[in-house]
C-alpha cells in the first residue's frame, strides 16, 4: 500500500517536473501574450519598444534597461555573452534590489513570465541571429569562505584598482566614483559593498562572483578578463612579481628583461582573449593558454568575492520601528566624546531614507541608504551619534540648473511639544504644520555647528533667534558621516524641545547628498520614529523577584503541613 | 494505557488551549492576537474547568488527588523535590522579567476609513457635494470607448511619473519606497478599497493627500503627498480612472449606495 502510494507520488512529481515551464530553459516562441503582458506591466519604465523610455523612466536612476543594445547587467554567462532564457526569467521573477525594478513572482503567473522573456528577446536581433547557446560561467573551482581567502581578496582589491571606484572599505567612495557613466551616458553609482542589499543580482559569493566573470554589462564594471584584468596571462606569483619590478626606482638590466618577458607573456594571453572573443580560429595550444589564464582570473575571482562579502552585514538592518525604538542609555557622568570606544558598545538603531516626493522639487533617486544613530545621557545632558554613508564629502558645489550650492547636511527633527497620549496628533511629519517641529540643522561646510531651527513646513523654516549651547563634533571618512551632537536635557528656549526620562518622543531625519542634486525639499527624509531616554532599570528588580520566590517556598512547605495533618486526623 | 488523571486532563486542555489561541489561531489561521484578548479567553476557559470539576463532591476529591499524593506520598518524594524547585525558580524568573520589563511606545491608533468632508474641493474650487459628484469622464465608458482609453492612458502616465515609488507597479502598495513608510501606501488590489468608495472620495484623498486628513483622522504620518499642488483636476480623475481599469474593480456608484 505505502509502496504503491510513493510510486504515485513519484509518477506525479515527474510529470509536474516535465510539464512545469519553471524548469525549461528557454522560452516558447514570442506571442501576442507577451507583447500585451509588457505593455501592461513593463512598458511604462522599459517602453513600449524596449528602449528604456517609459513615461516614469525619467525620474529613475538606475534608469529602466533599454533593451534594444542586447545589454544585461544580470547574467550567469560570460563577458560579452547574452543572458541566457533562465537568467532574463529569474530577473523579472526576481526583481532588482536597490533599482525601481520590482518582483514579478506575485503579479504575473510563470506563464506570463515566460512570454516576456520571449517578447523581451525580440528588441534585440542578436538573440536570434546566436545560434550557439552563451557560455556559462562555471562555478566549479569555487573557494568557499575562509580568513585566508579574505586576505588574499583584500589585497587583491586594492592591486586590482577596485580602491578607485568603490573605496577603501567599499562604500562606493573612490576618487573615480562621482565620474562614473553607464553605456548611455547616464550617471552611474559604483555600489556600497557594505550594502549587498542594494546589489541588483544578489549578494551570495557565488553572485557577486559571476558579477565579476561576466561584467555588468552596460556599467563602468569591467568583466574579469582580458586587457580589462591586471597583469591577465601571469600566474599570481609572476603578477605579484612584476608588481614589486614597476614599483621600484630603477630597475637592473636583469629585471627590465625579466618585466619585459611578463609584458610578452601577457600580450599573447590577452591577443587570444580578444580572438575568442571575437569569435576567431584558434590553436588548441592557443586555447590552452587561454585557460591557464582564466584559471588564475577565476581563482582570484574567488577571494575578492570573498573579501566583498566579508565588507557587509548577513542582511539589511531592521528599521527602528514597532518597540524597537531609539533607547538612549543612561550612564553616570561624562557622555562619551565622538571618537570613544563605548560607542561601539551600544547597538545602533537603523533608519532607512527614502526620497521626498511630497514637495517640489523632488527626489526620486535617493543615495543616501540610512541613518545608524546611537545616544546616551546622564543626569543633564543626552549625547548622539548620526552616522550614514555618502559617497563624496560635498560641501560647495554649484547646482547647473538651478544655480543653487549644494552640500551634504543632516537634519534631525523633534516636536517642540511631545504629544500627549497615543491620541494627540504629532506635527506633519514633513517638517511639520499646524504644529511646530523643532530641528537640528547640521552642514557640512560648517562641520562644528548645528543650526536650531523652528518649521511649520518644509518650505516655512525659521532659524531659531536664540540658539543654544549645543556641542557638534563630525568627521568624513572613508564614505561615511559621523555627526555627534551634544545638548542638555533642558533648556530656557520654549523654542527647544524639553526632554525627560521614559517619554516617548518623536523623531524623523531627513539628508541631503550634495553630489546628488539635493537641495531644500530635494533630500532623502523618513517618516516619524520614536525615541526615548531609557530610565534606569528599578532596583527592585533584584528584591521582589527572590522575595517571591522564598514565599512560594514556604507556601508549598505549608500546604505539604496542612495536607499531613489532615490526612492524620482523618486516620 | 494507563487513564489520564483529571488533573492530567484540565492541564493538558488549559496549555492546550493557551497554544491552540497564540500559535495556531494567531499565527498560522490569522494575525496574532492580543495578549489581552488571550487572558480573557483563558480565564473563561478556566471558569468553565472549575465549574466542570466542582459539580460533584467526588468529582473534585478525583481532581485533588494527583495534588494529594505529590503534596504527601513516599512514592512522588521524587516528583515532590523538583517541584519545590521548579515552581520558586519558574516564579522568580516570571516576577523578574515582570520588574525589568522596559516600556514600549504607546501604539498609534489607525482610522484607516476617514470620513470626508461634505463638500469636495479642489484647491479653494467648490466642485460639488461628496455625494453627488462623479468623474466626469467615467461616461466614455459607455459613450465613447476611444475618449475613454485616452483618459486611462494619460492615468497611466500620471500613475507612473508620479504615484508608483510608493504604491508599486502592481499598484499593490509595495513600490520601492513603501517599506521604509508608516503607515503603509494604500493597497489597490486589495478588494476592500477601490469598491468600497466613490471616485469623489479617491479624489478628495489625491487631492489633500495625508494632511488633508480631517483632525480627527489618524494616523498623522501618511506620506501622501498634497496632489492637488502638482496635478490638474483632469489628471486626478483620469489616475482613478486608470486604478480601476487596472485593477479590475469598480468603485462604488451612488446608485448602489441605495
Amino acid at each position: 500500500m505505502r509502496i504503491r502510494t510513493i510510486a504515485l507520488l513519484l509518477i506525479l512529481f515527474g510529470t509536474l517536473a516535465v510539464f512545469s515551464p519553471a524548469d525549461a530553459q528557454n522560452a516558447p516562441e514570442a506571442s501576442e501574450r507577451g507583447k500585451e503582458v509588457y505593455e501592461d506591466s513593463c512598458a511604462h519604465c522599459h517602453g513600449v519598444e524596449g528602449r528604456g523610455d517609459g513615461s516614469a523612466a525619467e525620474n529613475l536612476l538606475p534608469r529602466p534597461r533599454d533593451f534594444t543594445r542586447g545589454l544585461y547587467k544580470i547574467r550567469s554567462t560570460e563577458a560579452g555573452q547574452l543572458p541566457t532564457d533562465q537568467d532574463l526569467f529569474d530577473i523579472i521573477t526576481e526583481g532588482m534590489p536597490g533599482s525601481s525594478m520590482p518582483e514579478w513572482e506575485t503579479a504575473l503567473s510563470t506563464d506570463d513570465r515566460w512570454q516576456l522573456v520571449a517578447y523581451i528577446k525580440t528588441f534585440y536581433p542578436g538573440f536570434k541571429e546566436n545560434e550557439t547557446p552563451p557560455k556559462q560561467i562555471t562555478l566549479a573551482g569555487k573557494i568557499s569562505y575562509a580568513e585566508q581567502s579574505v586576505e588574499i581578496g583584500k589585497e587583491l582589491y586594492v592591486e586590482l584598482g577596485c580602491v578607485e571606484c568603490h573605496g577603501n572599505v567599499g562604500r562606493g567612495d573612490g576618487t573615480s566614483a562621482p565620474t562614473l557613466e553607464d553605456s548611455w551616458g547616464f550617471q552611474t553609482w559604483p555600489a556600497n559593498l557594505t550594502q549587498g542589499w542594494t546589489f541588483r543580482g544578489g549578494y551570495d559569493t557565488e553572485d557577486i562572483f559571476k558579477r565579476f566573470i561576466g561584467g555588468i554589462a552596460g556599467s563602468p564594471m569591467p568583466a574579469f578578463e582580458g586587457d580589462s584584468f591586471l597583469n591577465f596571462g601571469l600566474t599570481a606569483e609572476e603578477s605579484k612579481r612584476l608588481i614589486e619590478l614597476e614599483n621600484r626606482d630603477e630597475m637592473t638590466e636583469a629585471e627590465e628583461e625579466e618585466s619585459g618577458k611578463f609584458y610578452e607573456k601577457m600580450d599573447a594571453a590577452v591577443d587570444i582573449a580578444l580572438t575568442i572573443q571575437e569569435g576567431g580560429e584558434v590553436s588548441a595550444a592557443d586555447i590552452q593558454t587561454y585557460n591557464d589564464a582564466m584559471k588564475i582570473v577565476y581563482e582570484k575571482s574567488w577571494h575578492l568575492a570573498n573579501y566583498v562579502k566579508s565588507l557587509m552585514p548577513e542582511k539589511r538592518p531592521e528599521p527602528a520601528i514597532g518597540n524597537n525604538v531609539l533607547r538612549s542609555q543612561y550612564v553616570q557622568g561624562a557622555l562619551p566624546a565622538i571618537d570613544d570606544a563605548v560607542w561601539e558598545t551600544f547597538e545602533a538603531r537603523y533608519f532607512p531614507l527614502v526620497g521626498q516626493v511630497v514637495i517640489e522639487p523632488r527626489q526620486f533617486n535617493p543615495t543616501i541608504d540610512g541613518v545608524h544613530v546611537k545616544s546616551f545621557y546622564n543626569d543633564t545632558e543626552v549625547a548622539f551619534l548620526f552616522i550614514w554613508d555618502d559617497r563624496t564629502h560635498t560641501t560647495d558645489e554649484t547646482d547647473e540648473n538651478t544655480g543653487k550650492t549644494l552640500e551634504d547636511a543632516l537634519a534631525v527633527q523633534f516636536p517642540v511639544k511631545v504629544p500627549q497620549g497615543p491620541t494627540a496628533p504629532k506635527p506633519y511629519f514633513l517638517w511639520g504644520g499646524r504644529l511646530p517641529v523643532y530641528l537640528w540643522h547640521w552642514k557640512a561646510s560648517m562641520p562644528e555647528q548645528v543650526t536650531e531651527l523652528t518649521a511649520k513646513g518644509i518650505n516655512n523654516a525659521e532659524v531659531q533667534e536664540v540658539q543654544g549651547e549645543l556641542e557638534v563634533q563630525s568627521d568624513y571618512t572613508d564614505g561615511q558621516y559621523k555627526l555627534w551632537v551634544k545638548r542638555a536635557l533642558k533648556t530656557e528656549d520654549k523654542k527647544d524641545l524639553q526632554l525627560e526620562p521614559s517619554v516617548f518622543v518623536p523623531i524623523a531625519f531627513s539628508a541631503w547628498d550634495g553630489s546628488n542634486g539635493d537641495v531644500d525639499t530635494k533630500r532623502t527624509m523618513t517618516s516619524w520614529y520614536t525615541f526615548v531616554l531609557e530610565p534606569v532599570p528599578s532596583s527592585r528588580r533584584f528584591v521582589y523577584p527572590p522575595l517571591i520566590a522564598i514565599l512560594s517556598v514556604g507556601l508549598l512547605f505549608g500546604l505539604r503541613a496542612f495536607v499531613q495533618r489532615r490526612n492524620s486526623e482523618e486516620v | 494505557m494507563k487513564k489520564l488523571s483529571l488533573f492530567t486532563i484540565c492541564l493538558i486542555i488549559l496549555i492546550g488551549s493557551w497554544v491552540f489561541l497564540r500559535f495556531v489561531v494567531g499565527g498560522i489561521i490569522s494575525v496574532p492576537i492580543p495578549s489581552s484578548v488571550i487572558a480573557m479567553y483563558m480565564g473563561l476557559i478556566v471558569i468553565a474547568i472549575l465549574v466542570h470539576i466542582s459539580v460533584e463532591d467526588s468529582q473534585f476529591r478525583e481532581f485533588l488527588r494527583p495534588i494529594h499524593e505529590t503534596l504527601v506520598e513516599d512514592r512522588r518524594r521524587i516528583h515532590r523535590r523538583v517541584l519545590v524547585v521548579l515552581i520558586p525558580l519558574f516564579l522568580l524568573g516570571y516576577t523578574y522579567s515582570i520588574i525589568a520589563q522596559r516600556a514600549n511606545p504607546p501604539g498609534s491608533p489607525r482610522d484607516a476609513h476617514p470620513s470626508p468632508p461634505l463638500e469636495l474641493t479642489y484647491k479653494d474650487e467648490v466642485i460639488g457635494t461628496m455625494q453627488d459628484v462623479v468623474n466626469p469622464y467615467r461616461h466614455y465608458e459607455k459613450d465613447d470607448p476611444e475618449e475613454f482609453k485616452a483618459h486611462v492612458e494619460n492615468g497611466r502616465r500620471v500613475y507612473h511619473q508620479n504615484c508608483f515609488v510608493c504604491h508599486g507597479d502592481h499598484l499593490d502598495g509595495q513600490g520601492h519606497f513603501a517599506p521604509y513608510l508608516q503607515p503603509l501606501p494604500a493597497n489597490f488590489q486589495d478588494p476592500g478599497i477601490i469598491p468600497n468608495f466613490q471616485e469623489s472620495f479617491f479624489f478628495w484623498r489625491i487631492a489633500k493627500g495625508g494632511p488633508g486628513l480631517p483632525a480627527a483622522g489618524t494616523p498623522w504620518d501618511s506620506a501622501m503627498p498634497i496632489w492637488e499642488d502638482t496635478l490638474t483636476k483632469e489628471e486626478i480623475w483620469d489616475v482613478i480612472l486608470f486604478l480601476s481599469d487596472y485593477t479590475g474593480y469598480q468603485p462604488r456608484t451612488f446608485g448602489e449606495a441605495h
